[in-house]
């Protein structure tokens, strides 16, 4: 992640501040990470693909938001009221266009190919994405563009660690989805048709569960949380590049692996522990930037290896 | 329920186009017998065998376009060995590999420093290696993808088939990162191979460096792909062939009669990864610079494209499905996007069309790559040129009699049974498209 060189502070000399400021820049990446991967959760555990265009369907939410800002004319951070209904208006845009955009690759892309060998809907999930990076390319070009620094810089000094308001806000702006998330997963009647499809989605259709409507909620789901990520994103990098996604995404799918795919509590918890081994390596590793992608591989395979059922996961048998 | 099949206009009109072909090719009559005899099985792949050694002598307007036509095609035929490997990983035994470039990065960095002479430490001085010949570097370089593919495959072919995919997507990524960031190599800023020494004949030299005569690297690069070729159709019809074609239809059945499935996966990723090596190899000895920054993402779905479009398992289809792509990118490709370039630059700015001069037909054509990929995958998963066992695979998703079960076809095929006779009735239901499938679904 070469735009991470945006966010790094040079904070104090002592290792002990260096050790803590790295854990609050950890926490922040990991806060997006984690929303991003619970995207990746969902539809794996309802059925059982690996979203490839899941990291896309992010990285579109981080280019409208940013056509929107400079479509407003916005060069710098506005007043504080002005700047909250700003935030809510880019939150609301980016949720809303990266739901529709899944819930559209999903009915046409995966739907049709539902009973078709399991490749076949692989396939056609990098074929999407493929096709919503060369767009985004062909709309915004192949190099970076900057997205106007909205919040301003201001914080607080604890001790040795500074911390931003902006990743305040997306730390708890994530973790309010989360819990939204969480609830309603487990209170609601959609939420239990969720989980019901999740384990047997004939045995669910029985029960009179529409399965077609189940599966497109939870890709309308996981593509709003990704748009929140993705404004959080252009909060906090302040970078839009239409590869974006695609490396977010395998960071992403390897906090979803970590924590156990298909477990919406193991997204969250490997969201954040890959932002704080990212930040950690950034850091301590040297020339790390060049490396943190390859660190992020590295721990995939070696819990593919050593645990593929990851840290909250249960291992399922192969269904005959 | 017509809402769930929203293709089904375009499958119908897609396979009428097919079939109107198909009747063109029938009735036309070459020597007393149809078209189709001659296209079909190994007389096609004689004819075409013949047209391509007699490419370089055939007359065009200028020297220089039959000329710019074989380098074209020296890069297509290197196409075709690529998407020849990965169609034995994902088309034989049905495992996704999306990191395929990681392997041709291996065999073009081992040409280019097989041949360079120094290598560079952390400090950057330069250390004297001794230099390979090219001859030694093919073998060298397939040996090298192989460790590779075993070392990747070993500790992920155990577990399910889309983790493969992401493992070896990470990997294609990480391998030019590598690269890029060990001075070894120099980095980023790329190594250059030696071209292939000079070979003397009774009838004279041969050299293959001679910018203005691009036939003897053409006609090396051809007896390569035809070997590969061989090579490939050997291995479809050998019993390790069938074990992969066991394990991708039906992997638990598989593994019930006695396939060992780490083994035959792992061996199917090797050899995928050993064609892939020597893909880099031969690229490099015609293209010989070569930088971390060539080997991007495009390159294994570019090649994944190729063998989703001629028909995933397919050797005929998985060549002419390279050949497609290759040809449009290298030789059509280049024609019109400089041309278009340069006419709209001068123009004035409210000329119609104008926007055409900022528009990147490099990106486009990946749009369009993206857009084939799942409009075959949606509307044709048998692609151009179906294999035929693959064919009934599909069509048997919803159709077939319980009893035709991958493994019962292994054990006739192995107590020399043709299967052909158990498929002819499968032949006869096609593979009605996506949107019924979902409809037997629902229903």
């Amino acid at each position: 992640m070469l735009t991470l060189a945006t966010v790094m502070v040079p904070g104090s000399a002592s290792p002990v501040g260096v050790f803590f400021q790295q854990l609050e820049i950890g926490l922040t990446l990991g806060a997006m990470y984690a929303l991003v991967a619970l995207g990746y959760t969902l539809v794996y555990g309802i059925i059982e693909l690996i979203n490839f265009a899941h990291g896309d369907v992010f990285m579109w939410s981080t280019v409208v938001t940013l056509a929107i800002v400079q479509a407003m004319g916005i060069t710098a951070p506005p007043g504080p009221a002005a700047l909250v209904g700003l935030l809510i208006l880019l939150f609301a845009v980016g949720m809303v266009v990266s739901g529709t955009l899944n819930v559209t690759i999903e009915r046409f892309f995966y739907r049709p190919l539902r009973k078709a060998p399991r490749l076949a809907p692989l396939i056609a999930a990098i074929g999407a994405s493929f096709i919503l990076e060369t767009v985004a390319q062909l709309w915004r070009g192949s190099g970076f563009v900057a997205f106007p620094s909205l919040v301003p810089t201001i914080g607080v000094q604890i001790g040795n660690v500074h911390v931003n308001v902006l990743d305040v806000v997306i730390v708890i702006v994530a973790l309010a989805l989360m819990y939204a998330l969480e609830r309603f997963i487990r209170l609601t009647r959609m939420g239990k048709a969720m989980r019901a499809t999740a384990q047997d989605p004939e045995a669910a259709s029985l029960m009179g569960v529409n399965i077609n409507r189940t599966i497109s909620l939870t890709f309308i789901i996981g593509g709003a949380l990704a748009g929140a990520a993705g404004v959080m994103y252009n909060l906090y990098i302040g970078q839009v590049w239409f590869f974006t996604g695609f490396q977010l995404g395998l960071i992403a799918f390897t906090a979803a692996v970590l924590g156990g795919i298909g477990n919406i509590y193991g997204a969250v918890l490997g969201g954040f522990i890959i932002g704080i081994i990212e930040a950690f390596t950034i850091q301590y590793v040297p020339g790390g930037f060049a490396w943190a992608d390859a660190v992020v591989f590295a721990i995939l395979v070696l819990i593919l290896v050593v645990k593929p059922s990851g840290l909250l996961g249960q291992q399922t048998p192969n269904k005959v | 329920m017509a809402a769930q099949s929203p293709f089904k206009g375009v499958t119908t009109a897609a396979s009428s186009g097919l079939g109107r072909v198909r009747a063109w090719a029938n009735d036309t009559m070459i020597a007393g017998r149809p078209l189709t005899y001659y296209v079909t099985g190994w007389r096609f792949g004689v004819i075409a065998l013949i047209l391509a050694i007699l490419l370089p002598a055939v007359p065009a307007a200028a020297y220089s376009d039959i000329q710019s036509l074989l380098v074209a095609m020296i890069s297509v035929f290197v196409y075709v060995m690529l998407a020849l490997g990965l169609n034995i990983v994902v088309g034989y035994a049905g495992l996704l590999d999306l990191g395929y470039v990681a392997f041709f990065v291996i065999g073009s960095y081992t040409m280019a420093a097989g041949t360079y002479g120094a290598v560079s430490d952390w400090q950057g001085n330069l250390h004297n290696v001794p230099i390979f010949p090219f001859y030694l570097l093919i073998p060298l370089g397939a040996l090298l993808a192989g460790i590779f593919g075993v070392l990747l495959g070993a500790p992920t072919l155990r577990l399910r088939g889309d983790y493969l995919a992401i493992v070896t997507l990470g990997f294609g990524e990480i391998v030019p990162v590598v690269f890029a960031n060990i001075p070894v190599f120099f980095g980023q800023i790329g190594i250059s191979a030696t071209q292939p020494a000079p070979i003397n004949t009774p009838v004279g030299q041969i050299s293959f460096t001679d910018p203005l005569n691009n036939s003897p690297f053409y006609y090396l690069v051809l007896v390569v792909t035809v070997l590969v070729i061989l090579g490939c159709s050997a291995l479809r019809n050998s019993s390790i062939g069938r074990a992969w074609v066991a394990i991708r239809e039906d992997e638990t059945a598989a593994e019930a009669s006695g396939v060992n499935l780490t083994r035959t996966k792992l061996l199917a990723f090797a050899l995928g990864a050993t064609v892939g090596g020597i893909g880099g190899v031969i690229n490099t000895a015609v293209f010989p610079s070569i930088t971390p920054l060539n080997f991007s993402f495009d390159i294994s779905i570019t090649i994944l494209i190729m063998v989703v479009l001629g028909g995933i398992g397919s050797i005929p289809g998985v060549i002419i499905g390279a050949l497609v792509l290759r040809l449009f990118d290298v030789y059509l490709l280049q024609r019109i996007n400089d041309p278009v370039h340069q006419s709209f630059l001068v123009a004035p700015i409210n000329a119609p069309l104008h926007f055409l001069a900022n528009v990147d037909f490099n990106t486009l054509k990946l749009l369009i790559y993206g857009i084939v990929l799942v409009a075959m995958i949606l509307l044709r998963p048998q692609g151009l040129i179906p294999d035929a066992r693959r064919k009934r695979e599909l069509a048997g998703e919803g159709a077939a009699p319980e009893d035709i079960s991958a493994v019962g076809m292994l054990a006739q095929e192995e107590a020399g049974i043709s299967s052909a006779a158990v498929g002819d009735a499968l032949d006869q239901t096609e593979y009605t498209g996506a949107g019924s499938d979902a409809q037997g679904r629902e229903g």
